[in-house]
């Protein structure tokens, strides 16, 4: 399908956006409310000596100052139980809070933070994966041992998660391959950078409590909330007002309970903003640095033989949603290719930085990096084109993946096929430009989620969901779906969202889920009015309910479109006996078998759903002087299922690829001796502007997946953030004659590279 | 905490006698103050209305530049962007639009920081800032101006009115060029002005170099040794002086290793582009797009 043809409808939150209309969180106000400022750590690891409060307590204007001894004394965490909501003993990162205060304004509450005096005995600071498994490195948490851990989690000291996916016999495959090639690549972590700070507002009536709060995840909010509080789910409220970005730094349970507990304590609505400086380095969730150890056999004729990875992932000093991070990982390192012989460990590493957490694309944006520029590497080790080298080791349909996954229809090789021919790859370029060419993949995640649909009496219809809007426009698609279901116009009906006390239970903007998933219970829910409604016909129409067709808002009768009632009436007749009310969730598809290969510590990581595919090709310019790269063009093609929004598709991928040219060229974080970070703003922490931004030339590979969402959807909020970052290296490396190892590639890095600078 | 806003000069020249500190457009004094650098003065008197001080115009021997000329209105002036290149680059590349339409010349200038970007053009190109007070007027050469970071010899009541810059003359430009790593909303790695008079015969007549962000105030030299040579060798030469020159920092945006090679290489790129139009040929504002710092496209 050409993108330029294809329907086109404007997103319901879109005019309240542009025009200013739209109110987040920073703005609501409520009377009487108080502000809230945390107190932090400052120092990376340090055990508390003293905390003394009392001062701040007895500043005037001051509400409240509350520590841990003020709240419900509950390690929690989603996959090990390894924090509280305020530090107790011992600090672990700089951004770690160890006090909150609630006073009548801002200019207070930062004088009564000034105010708590803490003393710490400083620990020493592990702030590097590879020391901190040698085993005299200083524990992040000496009591790791006694911590609650999910089952399936296999943890020793400062690994959090070790995850290892193994196949057929490595040892062998690399004895027999023609070429062996080793290589060694870093990752810096860097951040999901939201351009709307974190927000939360909470006020109690009785003893429920509402929280508006700038979340991805509003249930996962309120189960943080009521886990922390010891408060049952139907007493906390999770609203979220518009969402100014989120791309995965706003998932997960933040300040809520926070801000909850101030509002408790001083029986007044309480309000927490951050400044830019929070936001980069108080949430858990960066996205995190790795380091990555490859060795790839081939044989004479290209094809793989062997791969062996190794990864240590920077967890941070807790490990918040990265539980997964490295089984999720441990598939990326050995990548959408046939490989007999495969293993790949990855340790989730402890560290005295700030937490990670999902970022767009958990680990795959810098995995994919790595290993595709390894890639490059193995295709000029026996002289083959790294693009042909591709086409012959990708996965395929009906072949194996490396996990002993065996894929229904996908389109990779369409994908290296659409993305190398848009970007010309193979004409002659000037000497300082390159073509570089990635391939990348991602889950589909099939998980439970709900929706309700009615239709009133005159005939419009709302849907209420419990899904979330973070930007995507997934949310806006599901008009589509419903209006589809009922033969309506999409305009016809609105969308009451982001509230967990009105609508059913959905895992939020994360994951690329909401389309695949709540758009199954939108269908589901639709489906159910949409047989409510010819039964109505039929009686009206004197016709079997089976030969009823809705379309273009009428009921007729198969074959005979003047035989009809137009839906509104239908809607007006039910208002006045049973109601139209749909709701639904529908089954999500379960996984699907692995052969032949062994997992340990698997969280269901190694087998995917409705996976989706992408091939991106960079055109990239080196300034031989300086190292400066610029990108001038990309060819972006995915396999994502059906494209059921055409315009909210091509957005989705023109942000992640210049999200990934951030990642690939000037978005990383770095860190100083003690484990602080030392770039923790927006003149320094460079994002892409509009400026830099090159033509992004999208293709989609539309084919029927088994096990898709709707109408054969998968998800596409994150896949298009994988490839871009390895394309660049890929086209850079061929320009300087050498892999850039260190991501991000900053023009520094690149000019060292061609001055043989040692790397990492 | 008192704000003024003062409607003539002589306003603003009271106000600033008795304490206030000008604002012009605010975006380094605010920003500055919002990002805990300093505090507010508690005495501001805004000078944004001062219409005399928003103009330009030829003089018998160049341009004079009232102070509350912005970097928009500098990088779209007829005579700016031809004769005055260098700085037309400078200003070309601040911020963003926004930015570029609030921030002014005076207030870059009297910032002092050894990162602006008007800073090493106005120098390679002679100019004098003329400072104003209720106890009369001077005119100070710019390069006398800056003290060190942040510092002017500029007495605390006296307000910048103007920039003069002298005209060029024939066969002689300039052209600015600073290190990027994005092509927005950037502050210079490193940068480079040079001023180039050509001979008759394409050799340099004179050669100035001016550098940003590499020692604590804006570094200029004059390359009195070049005259007579081709441009290609002096452009050689200005690279490699303003490399052994140099006396940057490591910092979080690049290590001093780094800065010392690229400034050389910034600076011949000046050399290069100045030389170029100083020949008569058009290269448009900012040369930082036109030839390239990662290239055009
Ligand atoms: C987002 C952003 C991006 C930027 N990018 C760049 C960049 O790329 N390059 C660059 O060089 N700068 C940049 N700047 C800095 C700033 O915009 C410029 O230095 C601008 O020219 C300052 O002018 P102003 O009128 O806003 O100064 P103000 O903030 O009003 O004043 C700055 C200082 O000068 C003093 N002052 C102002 N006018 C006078 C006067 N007439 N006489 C005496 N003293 C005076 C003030 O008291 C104050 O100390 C950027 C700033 C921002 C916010």
């Amino acid at each position: 399908m050409s993108v330029s043809t294809a329907p086109r409808f404007v997103r319901a939150d879109g005019p309240d956006k542009v025009t200013g209309s739209g109110r987040y969180t920073a703005d609501l106000t409520l009377t009487g409310a108080l502000v809230a400022k945390f107190k932090y750590a400052g120092i990376s690891h340090g055990r508390i000596a003293r905390l003394d409060t009392s001062a701040a307590k007895a500043m005037p204007g001051v509400f409240a100052v509350l520590t841990q001894d003020d709240v419900p004394d509950v390690r929690f965490g989603p996959f090990v139980q390894d924090r509280t909501l305020f530090a107790r003993d011992v600090v672990r990162f700089e951004g770690e809070v160890v006090a909150a205060v609630a006073a009548v304004d801002a200019a207070t509450a930062q004088r009564a933070v000034d105010a708590i005096v803490v003393e710490y005995e400083l620990l020493p600071v592990v702030n590097d994966v590879e020391a901190a498994l040698t085993p005299d490195a200083p524990l992040v948490h000496p009591e790791w041992a006694s911590y609650g851990a999910a089952d399936a989690l296999v943890r020793d000291r400062n690994d959090a998660s070790f995850a290892s996916i193994a196949k057929g016999d490595v040892q062998r495959g690399l004895a027999e391959a023609h070429t062996v090639v080793r290589s060694r690549y870093v990752a810096d972590g860097c951040h999901a950078a939201p351009i709307e700070p974190r927000a939360v507002v909470a006020q109690w009536e009785g003893n429920k409590v509402t929280i508006w709060s700038s979340t991805q995840v509003p249930f996962d909010a309120r189960s943080g909330v009521c886990e922390t509080l010891e408060l049952p789910n139907n007493r906390v409220r999770i609203i979220v007002p518009h969402l100014g970005g989120g791309f995965g730094g706003k998932c997960g349970f933040h300040y809520e309970a926070h801000v909850a507990a101030l509002a408790r304590a001083t029986k007044r609505p309480v309000r927490l903003v951050f400044n830019r400086r929070e936001e980069f380095v108080a949430p858990d969730r960066r996205r995190e640095g790795i380091v990555y150890e490859f060795e790839t056999g081939v044989a004479a004729d290209g094809t793989i033989t062997a791969r062996r990875a190794k990864l240590l992932i920077d967890n941070g000093a807790y490990t918040a949603d990265a539980g997964f991070f490295s089984q999720i990982a441990a598939m990326h390192a050995l990548g959408p290719y046939r490989i007999p012989n495969a293993r790949a460990d990855a340790h989730l590493v402890y560290t005295n930085h700030q937490p990670s957490g999902s970022v767009r694309a958990p680990t795959a944006p810098q995995t994919c990096w790595a290993l595709e520029s390894h890639t490059d590497e193995v295709a000029r080790a026996i002289g083959m084109d790294p693009v042909e080298f591709r086409r012959l080791n990708a996965v395929d349909t009906g072949g194996e993946g490396p996990s002993g996954q065996t894929y229904g229809e996908i389109g990779v090789q369409q994908c290296i096929a659409e993305a190398t021919t848009g970007a010309g790859y193979g004409q002659p370029l000037p000497d300082d430009e390159a073509i570089g060419v990635a391939i990348g993949w991602w889950p589909s995640f099939s998980v439970p989620s709900g929706a309700y649909v009615k239709l009133d009496g005159d005939g419009s219809g709302q849907i209420i969901t419990g899904a979330q809007e973070c930007g995507t426009g997934a949310v806006m698609t599901l008009r589509q779906l419903a209006a589809d279901e009922l033969g309506m116009d999409a305009e016809a009906f609105e969308l009451v969202y982001q509230d967990t006390s009105v609508a059913p239970y959905d895992m939020g903007a994360t994951g690329s889920q909401t389309l695949f998933n709540n758009g199954r219970a939108v269908v589901a829910a639709a489906g159910q009015i949409a047989e409510q409604l010819r039964n109505l016909a039929a009686e009206q129409l004197e016709a079997s309910p089976a030969d009823i067709v809705l379309a273009e808002g009428r009921a007729h009768v198969a074959g005979t479109p003047d035989r009809g009632i137009a839906i509104a009436e239908l809607a007006g007749i039910a208002a006045g006996g049973e109601l139209l009310i749909g709701h639904g969730s529908g089954m999500p598809p379960g996984p699907p078998p692995l052969v032949g290969s062994s997992c340990v510590g698997d969280l269901g990581m190694a087998a995917w759903v409705a996976p989706q595919f992408s091939c991106h090709a960079v055109r990239v310019k080196l300034d031989r002087d300086t190292g400066v790269v610029r990108v001038l063009h990309v060819s972006a093609a995915h396999d994502s299922g059906t494209i059921i929004n055409p315009v909210g598709a091509q957005g989705q991928v023109e942000g992640a690829v210049l999200m990934g040219i951030g990642q690939a060229l000037t978005e990383g974080t770095t860190y100083d001796e003690q484990g602080r970070q030392r770039n923790a703003a927006l003149l320094e922490y460079k994002l892409q502007t509009c400026a830099d931004a090159p033509p992004i030339d999208i293709h989609f590979v539309q084919i029927d997946t088994p096990d898709a969402g709707p109408r054969g959807a998968k998800g596409l909020a994150e896949a298009p953030n994988v490839a871009t970052a390895a394309a660049i290296s890929n086209a850079l490396a061929q320009l300087v004659g050498a892999p850039v190892r260190q991501l991000p590639m900053t023009a520094e890095r690149v000019w060292d590279a061609m001055n043989q600078e040692a790397q990492p | 905490m008192s704000f003024t806003i003062a409607r003539t000069v002589e306003d603003a020249l009271a106000a600033m006698a008795t304490g206030a500190r000008p604002i012009a457009g605010g975006t380094d004094l605010v920003v500055g103050a919002r990002h805990g650098k300093a505090p507010l003065p508690s005495a501001l008197v805004a000078i944004d209305r001062l219409r005399e001080l928003k103009s330009c115009e030829r003089t018998a021997d160049g341009v004079s530049i009232g102070a509350l000329f912005t970097h928009h209105d500098i990088e779209t002036h007829p005579l700016l962007t031809t004769v005055y290149a260098g700085l037309a680059d400078g200003s070309a590349l601040v911020g963003s639009p926004a930015t570029r339409h609030v921030g002014t010349i005076g207030g870059n200038i009297m910032n002092a920081s050894p990162a602006m970007d008007t800073g090493a053009p106005l120098a390679v190109m002679g100019a004098e800032v003329e400072l104003r007070s209720l106890r009369g007027s001077r005119r100070v050469p710019i390069e006398q101006l800056w003290t060190g970071p942040g510092r002017t010899c500029a007495e605390p009541d006296e307000l910048c009115v103007a920039v003069h810059i002298p005209a060029p003359g024939e066969r002689a430009n300039s052209a600015y060029l600073r290190l990027e790593y994005r092509r927005a909303m950037e502050i210079a790695v490193v940068g480079a002005a040079a001023f180039v008079a050509l001979a008759e015969d394409g050799t340099i007549a004179a050669l100035r170099v001016g550098l940003t962000a590499v020692s604590p105030t804006i570094f200029t030299g004059d390359l009195l040794g070049q005259v007579g040579r081709s441009v290609a060798d002096a452009a050689a030469v200005a690279a490699e002086l303003s490399s052994q020159q140099a006396t940057p920092i490591s910092d979080v945006r690049a290590s001093d290793r780094y800065r010392r090679h690229t400034v050389g290489v910034m600076a011949r790129r000046a050399v290069e582009a100045a030389a170029r139009r100083a020949a008569g040929e058009t290269i448009d504002i900012p040369v930082n797009r036109a030839i390239g710092i990662g290239a055009a496209s």
